[in-house]
């Protein structure tokens, strides 16, 4: 996407005097289209002493000082929160304490949502569903997701996952963006500005929801919004309606072609007008226009699946022939991925279960099982899997006991933010199973990772020093991982 | 020294200001670690202070880190310019490092003897003193020109009469010129033809529209609640509010006192309360299951931040969780600040339907206010006559058998509706088809009941999760009198539950309903339409008795005031305090389904766990006191109607008929009240606690967390609060337009600036602390700043005089030499230019294609939208299908969750919280909506058909250009419009069918012969092609 925007930090910068500046800003910038993105590295560029320093050094010293791992990420959101327990926590012990009282030694003082903390009773539910271990490493996976199962030697189940949050709005913002407040920039749109785009045609980050989950919690355009950063970072929401991004289509009856050439008209109007101006900007938005132009005919292009072998279909499974479906979307992020899109994230909701969970999660794995295993599958064998970092999970765990009334098989589970298990595969990830949580996956037992160190490991594998990449708005310096956040080496191949 | 630096040196200015060089980088660069925030002070040293610099270092002995004019001394020197990174400085931990120039410049100001200075922003500006003749021509000329002469600059001239009317257009109204403007400007050959022009587009009622436009993103308002749920609220009063009260040029002292604390004036009128619904218009968490005091302090946090951010420019949010790192605001300031907005009664999870949150004002239209006095003065009346009913016929039935009946009652017979004795079962004595059900949860069956001994016989126990549902049973309108009696059993260890109610799931509805509940020895009767605010709330002060079974009645006189509402305790009233007498809307929910009296517990709240209950009554009257005490067994009903004070009261109040008809007569009217506010518009507007609410300093900045407790205060090291004023709101406001207060004047002159001339004086308008930028023109600032203040805070005279000036009516064009020199147009050698706002780009297309509804304020509308957006927020866009449609792009639904695409493509802000500079991005996304959208689709449409109406196509062109651009296209660019007209007319004459979409889009039906319609399309393209050009997307 673009890169003319005002850049807040550099004009900012208390050295910077419009007088001293000696480079041609946009010149130099065009041509490092490698390594970091170029509205990121005017912010590590800084200082402008050039005098001091050839350009060439500036740039080197700049690149990332990791070396990346993935070049690419698909996260595919579980919203609403899905039930550890009946999927990759596996905890046998609970049998035997079916309706028994969760211990105050386990909760310890624990807040509860408003949900189930004025519950006279909250009697421990053990898993409906069976587990077993899989591939060589042993990963327990529920009979719940058996496509997953077969990729278990894939991934890395991170059981010992937890935040700050225990409410939807809340906990989505926090895993999205790194603070619980609305404002700040999704994961996605740091990425952009980060990384920038390898794909001219494309946009950097891109959403796409899915058209057949429970609507439970409702999701929102802000969770990929760009906060302070530039907007061209933004999400572009990918939508399986006529219209696949807004305003795409030329109006009925125009084709490419007619615009094609109001366009050229267009320019030349343009054009004439900056002969008097000579104003920058004007060139800007005509290679925005170019831009947008190639975006429509890039962006049907790729989804049009209409190519794709049976095979393929049969591997996402039912779903993917019918558009907007997550199987449908992970087939289209796939794609995304083929034609380099830094950040491809699928939103499923669905999963806050605090009621009749046994029933309705069947139905949340039937809609995903097939299609996020299939993910995996394409892209290994693609030979993509390598450098694309696939994550899937939602914004908080459930709680062992059972919200509301507990019969013999009906239970609900209320939300629960100490641990959690979600699971990462691809690009420089070891596959196993990391960190434990206690008999009740109330408490973690062994190796947390917290929300920010999710984040600086995602951005280790994408070669960024998450302490480094910043950007400074209203006089101070914002991350991703705000000023916490560690690698978590565990995780790492 | 490294050869980088030593260079830099010899290129410093022998001048090194602290403020304009100095501070800059040990703001940034250092506080973060020695900086004002006392908790992160490392080493023990702080920067921010000479006395702290200066000391010796208590962690390495004999050393100073800066000693003035001795280099080799200071210990900042040797460490900036170390290599060692154990040694170095900044850290490398900290990913921040001193360019060359930045280290020479810290070692030039040792040298010279490193002089501090107050911050700039915090000392109070002094208006110099100017020539007088310069004052009657325009100080900004003055200021600026001297600036630009001591660059060996000059002016530009001054732009053509075009640009400058578009300019000055948009500027002081948001709408470019129309034609007729534009043609009377350039024929105005008067010497003031200009001053003209200023003068009639100050007076323009848009205006108002255009400085709201701008306030409106300060002041966060919006159309929806926020978060997750994010529902629809209407807060358009008080945008409305805005816009004629900058029409009105209401001066800016007052425009803020209003907004900050319109309530706390004397008898403060409607309008100032409106306006304090700037500090309600944060987001609102309906999310169910959310921890309500984190949400309430969410809300106070966001005033604080908002009165920070808003006007004094100071990141004031940032010393939530710890002292400022950058400014000297504390984490006590920060709380104290806190604690002026901290005392509103208020719900952090708001209703879960669309109740308004309270405290809120009623906005009757004066057709709605005329109906309301007439009921009203009617219910007056009826009331005097039931104070003065002169009963009859009461000799005739005392010598029936009535009094002889009443002796026999064990209850009273009269009005009972319903009685559940538990014996067995949970039937309705008075109609077997009324049969209380037992419910857990949202309403799930399936509980037995268990009967247990009771008061008389059995009675029903609870277990605090499980309650009785009596269905229809209890269901009343506040304007309706009832009784309810229970007899209950509360255990010893029980703190906290319900005992019954009328309502849904707790506060998930905030309490909409009556309930008794138990809070630690309290019993609180709350009878609400949304609580806290919009209620009736009494709390006994007693202990209440426990493991003992006590009758309680509930009596309700149906007044809606809380003398109205009455506990009983074992026959007697308690001391009750009344915490909140505001009950103005209904208290049931207009449903089908809507809930009826429940015992024992509700969803999602505490129960009545371990306790037990029996002998339910349910009255449709208010019962009589010496009733009470028949039916709570303190008195006998033979002993009671020995007293013929009694039976004649008993007569007067069930059996005279003038009285009950008169009793009839004022329900109604009470009744047909309540229905006639029920639709009434309400606002969240402020409402002080008559006691303050406790406040605290909050570890980390979190709810549960709290330190030392503080009081309202500002923070000192900016300007103290002065002791004479009120420490609430109105003092806060007070001490914001002091006349020695820094940073108001400075702040709100420089946000005109900024939206006049598209960068302000300090670019970092949000930002006038240390890490904000320094002034560019320090002392225009500063002139302004006190010229707007001792001129009685004039916003349309200090606008008129921005734009009087030759700064502004410059030429905007730049040599290729100043562009390089000034790419930003800081130091002011042209006049302004800069892309159109989201706003302006849309109601410019309105304005051209004459589509546009001038109708202001109303409502907030909904315009051509990508369908399907909102339901991923399961809520459904209904586009307006009215000429509503049309209106000014201030007044598009702000839906904080699912921005409108159009505007935030065009950087529109989400309004999530203050903001007062939008960023100015250049993206393909913008081209799609210019291209695409049918707002500009519909509005090519419209020109295309007027261009074909007329004759000359040249003429045509030309006239929709100066529509869209304000100008006149030079002769290349109409041969460019020309050609294409001419190919896309052969184009759509060759395949009608690529016409369609330019023909049919948005809503105005157009009719056109089949012959016609390749023309108008191609027109139409013309249009949109130059609606898409650079000439009208910039203001220049």
């Amino acid at each position: 996407m673009g890169k003319h925007h005002e850049d807040n930090y550099r004009l900012n910068h208390p050295d910077f005097h419009p007088l001293d500046q000696g480079l041609d800003r946009r010149n130099f910038l065009q041509k490092t289209a490698m390594g970091l993105g170029a509205a990121a590295l005017q912010v590590l560029l800084g200082g402008h002493s050039l005098q001091a320093k050839s350009i060439q050094d500036q740039i080197l010293e700049s690149l990332p000082k990791i070396a990346p791992k993935a070049k690419r990420v698909v996260y595919l959101f579980m919203s609403g929160g899905p039930s550890q327990f009946e999927t990759f926590d596996y905890k046998p012990n609970l049998k035997n304490m079916f309706g028994e009282g969760l211990p105050d030694s386990v909760r310890k003082g624990q807040r509860l949502t408003g949900m189930s903390a004025n519950q006279a009773v909250l009697p421990i539910v053990p898993s409906l569903y069976n587990f077993k271990q899989y591939g060589q490493n042993r990963t327990w996976v529920s009979e719940l997701l058996p496509y997953t199962a077969q990729v278990a030697d894939e991934l890395c189940v991170i059981k010992s996952m937890y935040t700050e949050q225990i409410n939807h709005d809340p906990a989505i913002t926090f895993f999205q963006t790194g603070h619980q407040l609305p404002g700040r920039p999704s994961i996605g749109s740091w990425l952009s500005y980060g990384l920038g785009s390898e794909n001219q045609n494309l946009p950097a980050f891109i959403v796409m929801v899915s058209k057949n989950a429970s609507k439970d919690q409702p999701l929102y355009s802000r969770l990929w919004g760009n906060g302070f950063l530039p907007s061209e970072h933004q999400g572009v929401q990918f939508r399986s309606s006529k219209d696949p991004v807004l305003y795409l289509n030329n109006p009925e009856g125009y084709d490419g072609e007619d615009r094609r050439e109001m366009l050229e008209y267009l320019k030349k109007l343009n054009q004439a007008q900056n002969q008097t101006w000579a104003d920058p900007e004007v060139e800007a938005r005509i290679s925005q226009y170019e831009m947008a132009f190639r975006m429509q005919t890039s962006v049907p292009e790729v989804m049009d699946v209409s190519t794709e072998p049976d095979e393929v279909f049969d591997l996402y499974g039912p779903g993917s022939r019918d558009k907007g479906t997550f199987a449908a979307n992970c087939l289209l992020a796939r794609k995304l991925l083929e034609k380099d899109v830094r950040f491809v994230q699928l939103y499923h909701q669905g999963w806050d279960h605090h009621d009749a969970l046994p029933k309705n999660i069947i139905t949340q794995c039937k809609q995903t099982d097939q299609a996020t295993a299939a993910l995996i599958q394409d892209l290994k064998r693609r030979g993509m899997l390598e450098d694309t970092l696939v994550v899937w999970g939602g914004e908080f765990g459930r709680t062992v006991y059972s919200q509301g009334k507990l019969s013999a098989n009906g239970y609900g589970r209320d939300h629960h933010p100490k641990c959690f298990s979600m699971w990462m595969a691809g690009a420089g990830v070891k596959p196993g199973s990391y960190g434990e949580t206690d008999d009740f996956s109330y408490n973690i037992l062994k190796d947390p990772v917290h929300v920010h160190d999710f984040h600086a490991t995602m951005l280790h594998l994408l070669g960024i020093n998450h302490e480094e990449l910043i950007f400074k708005s209203q006089g101070r310096r914002f991350r991703l991982t705000d000023v916490h956040g560690k690698v978590v080496k565990g995780l790492l191949s | 020294m490294p050869k980088g630096v030593a260079l830099e040196l010899k290129n410093l200015p022998n001048e090194i200001d602290f403020n304009i060089h100095v501070k800059p980088i040990l703001s940034d660069k250092c506080f973060a670690c020695h900086g004002p925030d006392k908790a992160k002070q490392k080493a023990g040293l702080r920067l921010d202070l000479p006395e702290g610099a200066f000391s010796r270092l208590p962690e390495s002995p004999g050393k100073f880190a800066i000693v003035p004019g001795n280099l080799g001394k200071s210990e900042i020197v040797k460490r900036i310019l170390s290599d060692d990174p154990s040694y170095k400085m900044p850290s490398p931990k900290s990913h921040l490092e001193l360019s060359a120039r930045e280290k020479a410049i810290l070692i030039k100001w040792i040298q010279n003897g490193a002089e501090y200075k107050p911050h700039w922003a915090f000392v109070a500006p002094i208006k110099k003193e100017i020539p007088a003749s310069t004052i009657e021509n325009n100080p900004i000329d003055y200021f600026i020109s001297n600036a630009l002469s001591s660059k060996k600059l000059n002016f530009t001239g001054s732009a053509s009469r075009n640009f400058l009317l578009r300019r000055l257009s948009f500027d002081l109204t948001g709408l470019p010129p129309t034609v007729d403007e534009i043609e009377f400007f350039k024929n105005d050959s008067r010497p003031n033809a200009y001053e003209i022009q200023v003068d009639r587009l100050l007076a323009s009622p848009h205006f108002g529209e255009k400085l709201a436009a701008e306030w409106l993103d300060l002041a966060r308002f919006a159309d929806s609640h926020g978060y997750t749920i994010d529902r629809i609220r209407d807060m358009s009063p008080y945008r409305d509010w805005v816009i004629q009260s900058c029409n009105k040029n209401m001066p800016y002292n007052q425009f803020i006192h209003w907004q900050l604390a319109g309530d706390l004036m004397p008898n403060p009128t409607k309008d100032m309360r409106i306006a304090t619904a700037f500090n309600r218009n944060h987001q609102q968490n309906t999310e169910g299951g959310i921890v309500e005091e984190e949400f309430q302090t969410e809300y106070v946090m966001d005033r604080a931040n908002t009165f920070g951010d808003a006007f004094l420019a100071l990141t004031t949010g940032c010393a939530r969780c710890h002292d400022h790192k950058y400014d000297p605001i504390s984490q006590k300031n920060y709380y104290q600040l806190f604690s002026f907005f901290n005392n509103v009664k208020e719900a952090g999870q708001i209703s879960y339907n669309d109740d308004m949150p309270t405290p809120t004002l009623l906005l009757p239209t004066d057709k709605q206010q005329a109906i309301m006095d007439f009921i009203q003065a009617k219910i007056k009346t009826t009331e005097g006559k039931l104070q003065q009913v002169k009963p009859s016929g009461f000799d005739d039935w005392s010598k029936g058998e009535g009094p002889t009946l009443l002796k026999k009652q064990s209850i009273p017979q009269h009005g009972l509706v319903a009685h559940y004795d538990f014996e067995s079962t949970l039937t309705n004595l008075k109609n077997d088809k009324e049969i209380g059900v037992l419910k857990h949860e949202s309403g799930k069956t399936g509980d037995v009941p268990q009967f247990l001994v009771g008061h008389s016989g059995k009675a029903l126990a609870f277990d605090g999760d499980v309650y009785c549902d009596f269905n229809r049973v209890g269901v009343f309108r506040k304007s309706e009198p009832f009784s309810i009696g229970i007899w209950v059993n509360i255990p010893k260890n029980l703190k906290e539950g319900v005992i019954f109610h009328k309502s849904n799931a707790e506060r998930l509805f905030n309490f909409k309903g009556f309930h008794v509940y138990l809070k630690n020895n309290s019993l609180e009767v709350m009878m609400a339409h949304s609580a806290p605010s919009n209620a009736i709330t009494k709390i006994t002060k007693n202990d209440i008795p426990r493991d003992r079974w006590v009758q309680l009645t509930l009596t309700y006189d149906g007044s809606s005031q809380a003398k109205g509402l009455k506990l009983y305790i074992d026959g007697t009233e308690p001391a009750m305090e009344t915490t909140m007498d505001q009950l103005y809307k209904d208290i049931i929910f207009y449903s089908k389904q809507e809930p009826g009296l429940q015992i024992g517990g509700w969803w999602r709240g505490l129960g009545f766990k371990g306790g037990r209950a029996d002998d339910v009554l349910v009255y449709n009257r208010e019962l009589r006191p010496y009733e009470v005490m028949l039916i709570a067994q303190k008195n006998s009903s033979e002993n009671i109607f020995k007293d013929p004070n009694h039976v004649f009261d008993y007569y007067v109040t069930n059996v005279d008929s003038m009285y009950l008809k008169l009793k009839n007569e004022l329900r109604n009217l009470r009744t047909a009240y309540s229905d006639s506010t029920e639709s009434t518009q309400e606002l969240m507007v402020m409402q002080e606690m008559a006691k303050p609410k406790k406040a605290n300093v909050l570890l980390r900045g979190q709810y549960d967390a709290p330190g030392e407790e503080v009081f309202p205060n500002t923070p000192e090291k900016i300007f103290p609060f002065a002791s004479n004023l009120p420490k609430n709101r109105l003092g806060l406001a007070m001490w914001l337009t002091d006349s020695r207060n820094p940073l108001t004047s400075r702040v709100a002159v420089n946000r005109i600036w900024q939206n006049l001339f598209g960068i302000g004086i300090v670019k970092t308008a949000e930002d006038f602390g240390n890490q904000g930028e320094m002034p560019f023109h320090p002392e225009l600032l500063d002139w302004l700043a006190v010229n707007f203040r001792e001129t009685g805070w004039d916003v349309k005279k200090l606008i008129k005089s921005m734009v009087m000036s030759k700064t502004y009516q410059q030429d905007s064009k730049a040599s290729p030499e100043l562009m390089e020199r000034d790419p930003e147009n800081r130091m002011l050698a042209r006049g302004p230019s800069s892309r159109l706002t989201a706003e302006m780009i849309r109601d410019n297309a309105l304005v051209a294609s004459e589509l546009i509804n001038r109708e202001i304020g109303g409502k907030s509308m909904y315009p051509y939208q990508p369908e399907g957006l909102w339901e991923i927020n399961s809520h459904k866009y209904k586009q307006d299908t009215t000429q509503a449609i049309y209106k000014r792009s201030l007044y598009v639904v702000v839906k904080r969750s699912v921005p409108n695409p159009m505007m935030s493509t065009f950087d529109a802000t989400s309004r999530s919280s203050c903001l007062v500079r939008r960023q100015k991005t250049n993206t393909p996304l913008q081209a799609l909506v210019v291209l695409n959208d049918p707002t500009f689709l519909e509005a090519s449409k419209q020109m295309g058909i007027r261009m074909s109406k007329q004759i000359d196509l040249n003429v045509s062109i030309k006239d929709a250009y100066v529509r869209l651009t304000g100008r006149e296209p030079q002769e290349g660019e109409i041969n460019i419009l020309v050609e294409l007209q001419k190919i896309e007319w052969a184009k759509f004459k060759k395949a009608p069918e690529k016409a369609k979409g330019w023909l049919s889009a948005g809503m105005s039906k157009i009719d056109l012969k089949e012959v016609d319609r390749p023309y108008v399309a191609s027109l139409a393209v013309v249009a949109n092609t130059i609606m898409n050009s650079d000439a009208t997307i910039t203001k220049r």
